[in-house]
């Protein structure tokens, strides 16, 4: 039997509603069987927690007397966006500071503003007939910002590839320290628990959907960049290679500064850790075979990180559980798996967005829209002229 | 006899050669110099592996104390700050000898005794959380 969005609402706000993680539901399934599981269970929980290079957050300053349109804006240091409206201005996690360079930037002021702590502010302006101020030195803190929102264009990749270096020298990237000669393996993801893993085709997740996004209720916005819905896909329709990715947009003054986390990586630049939870309800017996979905289930690639071009050689086609147990064989060589995302926050974020559903704080919201699901992802050609 | 790691810290301007000589000589203690670091002048640092009586090293600690430097019983190099620390999983991609690895629930656990102090998950780290004591 069917469930609908409205009747899981009114499971959820009548306390009967049975919500559970995407990791506990494989037990469930196992147990129940797949028919027995989707009349059983309304809501399966997923979520990841991993650094997220797309992302930022759009701050509004308001009106100093004199007012200034701000067109230099510096936060601790860290650049802003000048090119917006006279207050308003976007700053992206990766931008460095001048100051500590990537070991603080963009996503550690986003941070430090959620923890509440108060920022400096220094913007200049040229000037203007209503603008008059060409200066301005202050301290702000989130309570003092008119808004505040992350706007983060692409999050929660629906399966990511792992990265090996085959060449001789360490090097260092956004898949953390490849040590050389195939001395590591490092991949991102939270496997059987990650949100788009658990509805491959989108047929839940859309434009709309309400999310547990850095602690506050944020919301599925639009499509992620790079989207690449018409990726290969295995026969129950699980991306084989990275397939879409989600914009989410999300009050950061209702977040918690404990799932949004500035990071530094080692000769490659500032990143963010976010935290990403989505409900999926389990409206049929499709959906629920998808949710059922094992670390034994899901393959990814291992890429050659050391190949400087744009189309790097997969070393190796392996299983989710073989990344998990800590090693992987390639050619008969035992080499090393780490992980870069944390399982460990993800879980805890599966767990607290089960338990705002339990406790009637959290309501499914069907998409407006679905997303395109034949989308491709276009490289950038080199032109000698206009085309 | 007992094997310890001892991070020794020098105030400015103070020697460090004399006050180990007589360690030596006092408290019948051996010991290696694993690594000494000289910070802009302001302090020195020592790591020395020392081996003795556990009461003569005692002994020999609070000598060191007495004499204002500062003594600090380590079995690593590093340390994880485990407020900071996202369990994220990046140090143990640079540990050669596992001393940084993840637990079966994917929680970073620490072999202190195993660290080898090559120093490469201090940098590894991307929430900074690892520090170097030396
Ligand atoms: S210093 Fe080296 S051996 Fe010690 S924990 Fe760090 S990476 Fe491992
Ligand atoms: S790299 Fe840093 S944050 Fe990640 S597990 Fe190691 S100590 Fe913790």
């Amino acid at each position: 039997m069917a469930k609908s969005y409205a009747q899981i609402n009114e499971k959820i706000k009548n306390g009967d509603a049975v919500v559970v993680t995407a990791e506990e539901v494989i037990e469930i399934v196992a147990k129940r069987g797949i028919k027995e599981a989707a009349e059983y269970v309304d809501v399966v929980t997923t979520a990841t927690f991993g650094p997220m290079c797309s992302s930022g957050a759009f701050l509004n300053f308001g009106h100093s007397d004199p007012p200034i349109r701000m067109s230099q804006i510096m936060l601790n240091n860290v650049e802003a966006y000048g090119g917006l409206a006279a207050v308003d201005t976007y700053l992206g996690a990766t931008q460095p500071s001048t100051d500590q360079g990537i070991d603080y930037g963009g996503a550690h002021v986003i941070e430090d503003l959620i923890a509440g702590k108060s920022v400096h502010l220094v913007a200049k302006s040229q000037g203007t007939d209503c603008y008059p101020r060409t200066e301005i030195d202050t301290w702000v803190d989130i309570n003092d910002l008119n808004e505040a929102y992350l706007y983060n264009p692409r999050n929660v990749y629906q399966n990511y590839n792992a990265a090996i270096n085959t060449s001789a020298k360490r090097i260092f990237t956004y898949m953390g320290i490849l040590k050389p000669n195939m001395g590591n393996v490092t991949y991102s993801t939270s496997g059987q628990l990650s949100p788009l893993l658990n509805d491959p085709l989108l047929r839940t997740i859309g434009m709309g959907t309400r999310i547990f996004f850095g602690g506050a209720q944020g919301y599925v916005s639009w499509m992620g960049t790079q989207f690449n819905t018409a990726c290969s896909r295995d026969e129950n329709g699980f991306p084989l290679t990275p397939g879409a990715t989600l914009a989410l947009i999300g009050n950061m003054k209702e977040m918690d500064s404990r799932y949004i986390r500035g990071a530094a990586y080692e000769k490659y630049g500032t990143s963010m850790f976010v935290g990403v939870g989505i409900p999926i309800p389990i409206l049929d017996e499709e959906m629920m075979k998808f949710v059922s979905v094992t670390n034994k289930d899901l393959t990814t690639n291992i890429i050659d990180y050391s190949v400087q071009g744009k189309s790097r050689p997969t070393i190796k086609n392996v299983s989710y559980e073989e990344l998990r147990s800590g090693s992987v064989d390639i050619s008969g060589k035992k080499i090393k798996t780490s992980p870069m995302s944390s399982l460990k926050m993800a879980r805890e974020i599966a767990g607290e967005l089960k338990n705002w559903i339990q406790k009637q704080q959290f309501y499914l919201q069907e998409p407006v829209t679905q997303f395109p699901m034949a989308n491709t992802v276009n490289g950038l050609e080199i032109r000698k002229a206009e085309k | 006899m007992v094997v310890k790691k001892l991070l020794l810290s020098f105030p400015q301007g103070s020697a460090g050669e004399p006050v180990a000589m007589e360690l030596i000589k006092t408290y019948n203690l051996d010991f290696n110099i694993l690594k000494a670091f000289i910070d802009d002048n302001i302090k020195g640092t020592l790591l020395l592996e020392v081996r003795g009586e556990n009461e003569n090293i005692d002994n020999g600690m609070t000598f060191l104390r007495e004499h204002q430097v500062g003594v600090r019983e380590i079995e690593s190099v590093i340390e994880v700050n485990h407020d900071e620390c996202v369990d994220c999983g990046a140090c143990t991609a640079v540990c050669a000898v596992d001393a940084l690895e993840m637990d079966s629930d994917f929680n970073l656990i620490h072999h202190e005794d195993k660290c080898l102090e090559c120093m490469q998950c201090v940098q590894a780290c991307p929430m900074r959380a690892i520090r170097a004591l030396i």
